[in-house]
């Protein structure tokens, strides 16, 4: 399959890769193990000593009484995110693809338009019309009749709402990626089975998701990963981790740690926490999607 | 009964929609407006009494001109940067074979896992130590290590038919030739969204360069619009509406002018099953 | 060939910012050769929405009459929390500005942690002639704002607000209630119900932006003390009542909005709020959105006790740290300090000056607080301010956190004053130690 092209094109390789890895290399590789190393020191930035504490960081992560409700709402943050980012997006998907015949170009264009917009600029936008008392959204509502919740205050309601704003960036994305994993399906065997009278949803799932499995996980992923990533800029803009917490999740609190308090060493030392769930999310990624697939090669 | 059906998913599609749509048409609407208007008259898509105020008092008050540059600046480099050493490291994955070729593959996909919290301390303190805060190449630099450009084109490179390739070397072509005249126009298409996708994204970075920059003269234009939303004194909706405006005008533009190139360039690197 | 342009135009970019790029390090602090003036920062939070324009403004014509100096503004987003942020950042990297504004609340983290010279200090060392300056302009009682709780003048009063209550007289009048607004806080909340009941309306909202400045004016004026003896005290039965009475209003009648500020201040000038308590600083904004009859009147008070109402704002503290930006940075101050500039300055943010004579004076305040009414209800209150509690030591950012999650907690219903206020007393008194 792949040729080996003699030893000197080794180091041609090695050329071409060396830009990219050079920046990798000191914008990622040495930060990510300096803030390793940092994990093991009390420091606050400006101090001219780092105090040497060991595992003590740690040793309080584990104690620290809201771990378990910024873990928890990591949680629901990332099953919200998968619900709304890649479920719908899913089913979305297969409507566009197996179920309407016309304006697929329409609609593709369309949903996938509020991604290109900077997320600052969509969490203001939605602080103003999602306003409970005096924005759009709330007086349309009273014309139905029904009184909108003060979300921002609302514990559980503020992470579906922050869920949401994010979910407007990246649905597009998703939904195009999945689309084009969904739309692989040859048709034949989707019309075969809607000749023998099998029910949609049938189709759905026995057929279309299981052959579109590859890109499903990585969609999946990508929105657990990137997901919690793109959440922290409407907690900013938005609630500052409020109320009483309970909009923060893990990136957020890191934030709030590393860069309001000033307790670097802690907020690395939670750093590293994230960065191990995120490896094993990796792994699963590696071992599905690179392996599991089917190129031309 | 297909057609009734099918007319009840439109429906919700359009709906949907709207939903999605409906916070930009906003936007615009209450830029166009006075403050007081945009108070009393919410709904309202076309204003009452329309009005360039806020924009003028946007490029007024403020260096817009500047900071769009900035932003073009820094999008630009950013963007050639990072297609040139995917495309780069993407074809050396794909067609050549060496040592830990994988586990470097490996490696470098998966820092597309470490959450930016993890780094950006360290990459403070390193930018500040090089004189580089306050200064667009503080902002340019971190931004370019990024592994999803490497691992979009050597996606696009995979599904180039190896036969090809082999073809070509049958007729003693070298490594350059090869990937100038076959391998890159054939991921051209690849490539431009790749890029247009980076144009965009660095474009709306508002985490890092809020950290870096601190003149109001070298803001990009993501930092500008948080100089009109302001607690203390009341955020002016009306402008902060014009600069959010400002703020997307170039990546719809672009977008909906290679609107085809990157939606089927998204739709094919999906993993096909 | 689209490719193929957008390379070249690329290329050509990328030069640009290689050029300019490399070739400017990091501006600020730079030491001026000899006649070309001394460059200093000054870091403010001035919005564009909140006096970021008379900023500039000042900056100029200052930079326009100086033989010797050139003053460089940064805005700091965030307020006063962000600004101290991003010095703790510049102190990192191992710079500083030369002058900047300190919130109050930051008093004494900020004298603990960051290296500054005060004013009088400069003066006295340079400026011989300026010696009675301060002294002079200053009523004694604002310049201990600027005093942190070792006795130290750490810097000079600049910004100073107070809360004050702004009213829908229209609502006012609709719900049948006196249109000039309650005085006493047990009066407010009658109102508040009122309003609830008799239109529908929230009747009152209580600013909750990223501090407590408007709780403690709360609670202080009921006879709490936020901090006694460096130990956090507000928890007192004074404390708890205050907070408490406040709380049954948005979790009990629910009249009263809880709500993020922006927001909460969105809809009073929407007209769906009766009355709104927040600081003198957002009049310009009230007033501009306003469609309906709004007044602004000074801090209820509780009935018979004094009122005590927290000084908002900022003072100015000189980071400078040699001898020529020490002298550029006095220069500056004292330009700052003019009649006329802190004329200009109440203007354009709607901070009262806390300096003697502007408010009288026909070049200061005199004609301009004649016309706008508003004014009035924070210079009358002068009297009443008392400093914005600073919780001393490292913990300093840390404590103001845990009173913000303390303040959701309670308006949530979910527990109450006394439990709340307790537990996140004892919480911060640990952290002090």
């Amino acid at each position: 399959m792949k040729k080996k092209f003699g030893n000197k094109d080794v180091w041609i390789a090695y050329g071409l890769i060396l830009p990219a890895l050079l920046v990798f290399a000191i914008f990622m590789f040495y930060p990510f193990f300096y803030t390793v190393y940092l994990s093991f020191f009390d420091w606050n930035m400006i101090k001219p000593v780092k105090e040497f504490i060991g595992l003590a960081n740690y040793k309080a992560l584990f104690a620290d009484p809201l771990m378990p409700l910024v873990i928890k709402n990591t949680v629901e943050y990332i099953l919200i995110l998968l619900v709304l980012n890649c479920v719908a997006p899913y089913v979305l998907a297969f409507v566009l693809s197996f179920v309407i015949k016309r304006g697929r170009g329409f609609y593709k264009g369309a949903f996938f338009l509020p991604s290109v917009i900077s997320l600052v600029v969509g969490s203001i936008l939605y602080l103003w019309v999602l306003n409970p008392v005096s924005g759009p959204a709330a007086i349309l509502a009273e014309f139905l009749g029904i009184n909108i919740p003060i979300w921002s205050k609302t514990q559980g309601l503020v992470i579906v709402v922050l869920s949401i704003i994010t979910t407007w960036k990246i649905f597009g994305y998703n939904f195009i990626v999945i689309f084009g994993g969904v739309s692989g399906v040859p048709q034949e065997i989707i019309e075969a089975a809607k000749i023998d009278n099998v029910p949609l949803y049938k189709i759905f799932f026995d057929i279309v998701l299981p052959m579109s499995s590859a890109t499903g996980v990585y969609i999946f992923i990508m929105t657990i990963v990137q997901g919690l990533q793109y959440v922290f800029t409407p907690v900013k803009v938005v609630t500052q981790g409020g109320p009483d917490n309970a909009s923060s999740n893990i990136i957020y609190n890191i934030y709030q740690e590393g860069f309001v308090f000033y307790h670097t060493g802690y907020a690395s030392a939670m750093s590293i926490v994230a960065m191990v769930l995120f490896i094993v999310l990796l792994v699963i990624e590696f071992r599905y999607v690179e392996k599991g697939i089917y190129y031309e090669n | 009964m297909r057609i009734e059906s099918n007319l009840k998913w439109h429906i919700l599609l359009i709906l949907a929609l709207f939903i999605s749509l409906m916070p930009i048409v906003f936007a615009v609407s209450t830029s166009f407006k006075e403050l007081s208007e945009a108070y009393s008259n919410v709904l309202g898509i076309i204003p009452d009494k329309p009005t360039l105020s806020n924009y003028l008092r946007i490029f007024q008050e403020l260096p817009l001109n500047k900071i769009t540059f900035n932003t073009l600046v820094v999008a630009a480099t950013v963007t050639i940067f990072k297609v040139i050493t995917s495309v780069m490291a993407a074809y050396a994955f794909v067609y050549f074979d060496f040592k830990g070729k994988n586990l470097l593959y490996f490696i470098l996909i998966s820092t597309i896992f470490i959450p930016f919290t993890m780094t950006m301390i360290p990459n403070y303190l390193i930018i500040s130590q090089i004189g580089l805060r306050n200064n667009i190449m503080g902002v340019i630099l971190p931004q370019l290590s990024d592994a999803t450009g490497i691992f979009l084109i050597r996606q696009a490179m995979r599904s180039i038919p190896m036969p090809l390739i082999e073809a070509a070397r049958l007729e003693a072509a070298g490594n350059f030739q090869i990937m100038a005249n076959i391998v890159l126009p054939l991921v051209k298409p690849a490539v431009i969204s790749t890029g247009i996708m980076f144009f965009i994204n660095s474009w709306n970075e508002y985490v890092w360069p809020v950290l870096i920059l601190k003149d109001t003269t070298n803001y990009t234009l993501p930092l500008a619009l948080q100089l009109f939303v302001s607690s203390e004194g009341g955020t002016d909706f009306c402008l902060a509406m014009a600069v959010s405006v400002v703020t997307m005008i170039i990546p719809l533009g672009l977008y909906l002018i290679f609107q085809k190139y990157i939606i089927n360039t998204f739709t094919s690197s999906g993993v096909k099953g | 060939m689209k490719k193929n342009i957008l390379k070249a135009v690329a290329v050509g970019l990328m030069s640009a910012v290689l050029l300019t790029g490399c070739g400017k390090s990091d501006t600020g602090n730079e030491q001026a050769g000899q006649g070309e003036k001394v460059k200093i920062e000054y870091w403010h939070v001035n919005a564009e929405t909140q006096g970021g324009k008379t900023v500039q403004e000042l900056v100029d014509n200052f930079n326009a009459q100086s033989k010797d100096v050139e003053v460089v503004a940064r805005y700091n987003p965030d307020m006063y929390k962000g600004l101290m942020q991003n010095l703790q950042a510049e102190a990192a990297a191992g710079k500083s500005p030369a002058v900047v504004q300190v919130g109050w609340a930051f008093l004494d983290y900020f004298s603990n942690n960051f290296s500054y010279v005060p004013p009088q200090k400069v003066v006295d060392d340079y400026f011989p002639q300026d010696k009675a300056f301060l002294q002079d302009n200053f009523l004694p009682n604002v310049m201990d704002l600027a005093k942190n709780n070792k006795g130290e003048q750490v810097g000079i009063p600049y910004s100073l607000s107070t809360p004050v209550l702004y009213i829908n007289k229209d609502l006012l009048r609709q719900a049948g209630l006196d249109e000039n607004g309650p005085k006493t806080w047990e009066d407010l909340i009658k109102f508040s119900d009122t309003i609830k009941e008799k239109t529908g309306k929230y009747g009152f909202y209580m600013q909750e932006p990223a501090d407590n400045w408007a709780q403690q004016a709360l609670l202080e004026s009921n006879g709490a003390r936020m901090i006694s003896d460096g130990k956090a005290s507000f928890a007192s039965e004074d404390g708890i009542k205050a907070y408490q009475a406040y709380a049954d209003m948005v979790t009990k009648t629910k009249s009263a909005l809880h709500i993020s500020w922006d927001q909460g201040v969105q809809s009073f000038v929407n007209g769906d709020v009766g009355m709104l308590y927040t600081t003198i600083a957002q009049r310009a904004n009230v007033q501009k959105g306003a469609k309906f009859d709004v007044a602004a009147i000074s801090s209820p008070a509780w009935a018979g006790k004094p009122k005590r109402l927290p000084a908002g704002g900022c003072f100015l503290a000189i980071t400078a740290q040699d001898e020529k930006q020490q002298k550029a940075a006095w220069e500056f101050l004292k330009y700052l300090y003019s009649v006329e500039s802190m004329a200009a300055w109440t203007k354009g943010t709607g901070y009262v000056p806390p300096r003697k004579d502007v408010a009288d004076a026909e070049n200061g305040l005199k004609s301009f607080l004649e016309e706008n009414q508003m004014m009035k209800a924070a210079t009358s209150q002068m009297d009443s301010v008392v400093p914005w509690a600073s919780f001393p030591g490292d913990a300093g950012l840390q404590a103001e956190q845990m009173l913000l999650d303390a303040r959701d907690k309670i308006l949530s219903g979910d527990v109450s004053a006394h439990d709340a206020l307790t537990q996140t007393q004892n919480q911060i008194n640990a952290l002090l130690k």
